[in-house]
């Protein structure tokens, strides 16, 4: 047992932390905030295992999928706070609208 | 010949529309142009893809020379290519409606964003590579996002936003999965993959968060809820572009991974999906028949259908080969029917400036190619004889039978009356005429044409159904023969 | 023992601060917490011995992705304080929204501390040691053209996914761009203290992105590294007033936003040409060809950051320029 698996299972909370207020939140800008704290979890946990290959080899493979990572989910949330401003801007409200058509 | 052959058809079918995507970027005034072109050397490409696959087998390219496990893999046998068949025809078909479609202004905007949607699109369909999968599958949901806000209305903008959040979500539980897998199998690559992993706990749990993930993505019942107002409230050659593509794509990964590694020892699993599949069959159909508008009809309609395509996962013991087959064979057939619907439908909402069912008066007389492609996209729609629909649905009937899966039969027949009732109930307001008489806007030809020759293509595909299955098996045989060799090449 | 203490209070420290982060009443407050949130796992990723993780984290993670998200609940507060209608949007009196009954909450929890044993199970049976494709990587980081493993896999190695991932950032800009603008705020005063600032970083921030691509090649750091830190001075300097000339928001502008993309598309076309090879570069080459790809991706990466940021902050409008106001 390593530190390894201590962060990993922090991962693996931050996940379930984030899919909790997902859904729970009303608020477009929480939802997002959510999403980010998802993704902080799987990245987590993908750095975290790499991490048993022991003390002085890293496995850099991960760290290289996770810098990808963070970058595609810095472009999404961008994408989403703009959708989301220009939801509110005609709107008026940063929530998700009542489905239509049932 | 043999140096058209030698040519790397699937990455020119990658890079051409990045490049065309990147050159609307610095002209945008050429947007339309550039498109148009791109979209047509892709299906020129796509067709030098096919015919080198038929000379040579299975298609493998190690981009940057180091092959997988440390580089990626690029691969296509026959249910890639008839998965990037089907996006470049219909792609070109949806790219020409587009070209009359939209105004000056946003044609500046639609191009180069359908340009990285159609570089995604065929990207995902050739990778070999779980965690590039996971990169093209959110280029595919930004662009496919982007795209469904086009008119900036605030139902479109609600049903983007929906939209945005249900296929991130979708995105990182497929890509838990894949950190578990490579952590379990130390590798990306689908094929070593195959090789190395075992039932264990970590394998379990990326089933499960891969198939939960990209299930949301494919709009599976009851994870379905996002797709109805974001493909109803988009552009038409939008809707029919999310329709017919994009949510084909996560299928086929789910697809892809339950053929190669997971199906061996899952079928509980492929049960549950079974189930969830004919549930959205009977819910996404009443739900159709409920509708008063077209676009949303159109889009309940593709709940259900999606249905038909996880009934595969409970029938898949006839073989492997068998399953791949029904299932591009009823991707195609939806992709083709489907965009014709959501094309005609857009040409009712421009004739008529609304797309209320009970008003569409007299349209068959006005707009007669449009109603025609409806009506053509429907009989393969419901299953009727002779449609590439109603040969997809034999097949899939024909399986449940012989397997005694009388429930799943009695689903699918259901299924079919109920898509009788919502799309003879468009037809028949067509004929009549409404109580309030409505000026009408011109369609222009070409927008008419485009959604009739989609329609046709799905009459027409119910007659090549075994040139569909010999792709699929031809491949299985060159497999066969070349096992070792394939993988230096 | 202490690392172990350190590293179990570090664990329970980012669940705690996201917890807060994400449950906490106020948007800002919570916005502020997620940032600190984003701090703390560049030093998780520290521990974790993944330096250049840390580094893109706090820059991108932390600092890019918090300043996007002031920027955007700035505008919102703007916003809904103009249109009465909407007054209710903001702030969210309660974290927990009314919806839900305590049944289908008590489910929801149910279920999610079923999925986060499940998920704790699977992690704790896998093997405790594992070396992944670091072997691999090893072998063949002498031919990659550079030293840091890190920099091997993502420019070359695996530079196909970096490609599709400029795809990924050229698509976010078009995309927010395909919203058009937001209504023009009157814009505010800016403090001197944030100028003079602003004016004695942006050299410190270039050279700091300079230096990090360079050292990329050998050391922790790199193109995204390089291309954040570029991206924060650029925001800074939009945070202090500076709005780029008409002039500069079309041809310069736009080639910047797609010089990295556009390298490895001419590069891709060029190998698959020479080599028959997407994007194998020649060994001898490679490490001149990745510090090429670098540093075009740098400036596009830091162009598209601005960029991101200047729309979500003040609704700047494709080409009317109209963020032009000095």
């Amino acid at each position: 047992m390593t530190n390894a698996f201590l962060y990993a299972l922090a991962g693996s909370g931050l996940f379930v932390l984030g899919l909790h207020a997902l859904v729970m939140h009303a608020h477009v800008l929480r939802k997002i905030l959510a999403i980010n704290v998802m993704g902080s979890g799987v990245f987590l946990i993908l750095v975290a295992l790499a991490r048993r290959s022991g003390e002085t080899t890293t496995d850099p493979v991960p760290h290289a999928m996770v810098i990808t990572g963070i970058v595609v989910a810095v472009s999404a949330t961008a994408l989403a706070l703009a959708l989301m401003l220009k939801l509110a801007e005609k709107s008026g409200q940063a929530v998700l609208p009542d489905k239509h058509g049932d | 010949m043999s140096s058209l052959l030698a040519i790397d058809w699937g990455v020119i079918a990658i890079l051409l529309p990045l490049a065309g995507g990147t050159a609307c970027v610095l002209w945008p005034a050429l947007s339309k142009p550039a498109g148009l072109i791109s979209v047509t050397g892709v299906v020129l490409a796509i067709a030098g893809l096919g015919w080198r696959i038929m000379e040579n087998g299975i298609y493998r390219h190690a981009v940057g020379g180091w092959g997988a496990p440390l580089g990626i893999d690029l691969f296509a046998d026959g249910l890639s290519l008839i998965m990037l068949i089907m996006t470049a025809l219909v792609g070109l078909g949806i790219s020409f409606y587009a070209r009359r479609y939209f105004s000056p202004r946003d044609a500046v905007r639609f191009w180069p964003i359908w340009l990285f949607l159609l570089a995604a699109l065929n990207a995902l369909f050739l990778s070999a590579d779980i965690f590039n999968l996971y990169v093209t599958l959110e280029m595919t949901g930004l662009a496919a996002v982007a795209l469904t806000a086009l008119t900036g209305r605030i139902d479109a903008l609600g049903g983007a936003m929906r939209y945005l959040l249900a296929t991130l979500l979708g995105s990182l539980a497929y890509l838990l999965g894949v950190a578990l897998l490579y952590h379990d199998a130390g590798s990306v690559d689908i094929a070593t993959l195959a090789q190395r992993i075992q039932p264990n706990a970590a394998v379990w749990t990326a089933l499960g968060l891969m198939s939960a993930g990209l299930a949301l993505k494919t709009a599976l019942f009851p994870l379905s809820f996002w797709l109805p107002p974001a493909h109803a409230s988009a552009p038409a050659p939008v809707s029919a572009l999310l329709s017919a593509l994009v949510v084909k794509a996560s299928f086929y990964i789910l697809l892809r991974l339950w053929l190669e590694l997971f199906g061996d020892f899952a079928q509980g699993a492929s049960m549950l999906l079974g189930l969830l599949g004919a549930a959205a069959i009977l819910w996404g159909s009443l739900q159709a028949l409920r509708q008063t508008r077209i676009k949303l009809l159109v889009a309940y309609s593709t709940v259900a259908q999606i249905g038909y395509l996880f009934l595969i996962y409970p029938l898949a013991s006839a073989g492997n080969g068998i399953a791949a087959g029904m299932a591009a064979y009823l991707a195609f057939s939806h992709a083709l029917a489907k965009s014709a619907m959501f094309l005609a439908a857009g040409n009712l909402m421009l004739f008529g400036g609304h797309d209320r069912i009970a008003d569409l008066d007299r349209a068959v007389q006005r707009l007669p190619l449009t109603v025609a492609a409806f009506a053509l996209a429907g009989v393969s729609i419901m299953g009727l004889p002779p449609s590439s629909g109603f040969v997809g649905k034999w097949l899939l009937l024909d399986a449940a039978m012989s397997q005694g899966r009388w429930d799943l039969a009695v689903v699918m027949i259901i299924g079919g009356l109920l898509a009788a009732g919502y799309i003879f109930k468009v037809l028949g307001y067509a004929f009549t005429q409404a109580e309030v008489p409505h000026d009408a806007r011109a369609v222009p030809a070409g927008m008419e044409w485009a959604a009739l020759l989609l329609a046709i293509g799905a009459i027409l595909l119910g007659f090549m159904a075994s040139e569909i299955f010999a792709l699929i098996a031809v491949d299985l045989v060159v497999n066969a023969d070349e096992a070792g060799t394939v993988w230096t090449a | 023992m202490l690392q172990w203490a350190f590293d179990t209070m570090l664990g329970f420290g980012l669940l705690w601060l996201a917890w807060r982060a994400l449950n906490s009443s106020d948007l800002f407050k919570a916005i502020v917490l997620f940032i600190a949130f984003g701090l703390l796992m560049a030093l998780a990723w520290v521990r974790l011995n993944a330096p250049d993780v840390a580094l893109a984290e706090a820059a991108i993670g932390a600092g890019l992705t918090g300043a996007l998200l002031l920027a955007a609940l700035a505008r919102l507060g703007a916003m809904t304080d103009q249109n009465v209608s909407g007054a209710s949007a903001y702030p969210v009196p309660s974290a927990q929204p009314p919806a839900g009954s305590h049944f289908s909450r008590g489910l929801l929890i149910l279920l999610l501390s079923a999925s986060v044993a499940g998920m704790a199970y699977a992690i704790w049976s896998l093997p405790s040691y594992a070396t992944g494709l670091s072997m691999d990587v090893a072998a063949h980081l002498d031919d990659s053209g550079v030293g840091n493993p890190v920099t091997a896999v993502l420019l070359n190695f695996r530079g196909y996914d970096t490609m599709l991932e400029m795809m990924v950032l050229l698509l976010a800009v078009l995309g927010v761009w395909s919203l058009g603008g937001l209504q023009q705020q009157p814009e505010k005063p800016v403090a001197a203290v944030l100028e003079t600032l602003s004016r004695f970083l942006t050299p410190v921030f270039i050279l700091a992105a300079a230096y990090l691509l360079w050292v990329g090649a050998d050391a922790p750091g790199g193109a995204f590294q390089a291309g954040s830190v570029l991206g924060a001075a650029g925001v800074l300097l939009l945070l202090s007033g500076w709005r780029p000339r008409v002039r500069l928001m079309q041809w310069p502008l736009r080639l910047a936003l797609t010089a990295g993309a556009g390298a490895f598309i001419l590069l891709g076309l060029l190998t698959l040409l020479l080599e028959k090879q997407f994007l194998t570069y020649p060994v001898a080459q490679a490490g001149r060809m990745i510090l090429l790809l670098e540093s075009l991706a740098t400036v596009s990466i830091a162009v598209t950051l601005a960029i991101l940021f200047l729309s979500v902050s003040s609704g700047h409008k494709e080409k009317s320029g109209k963020g032009e106001k000095k």
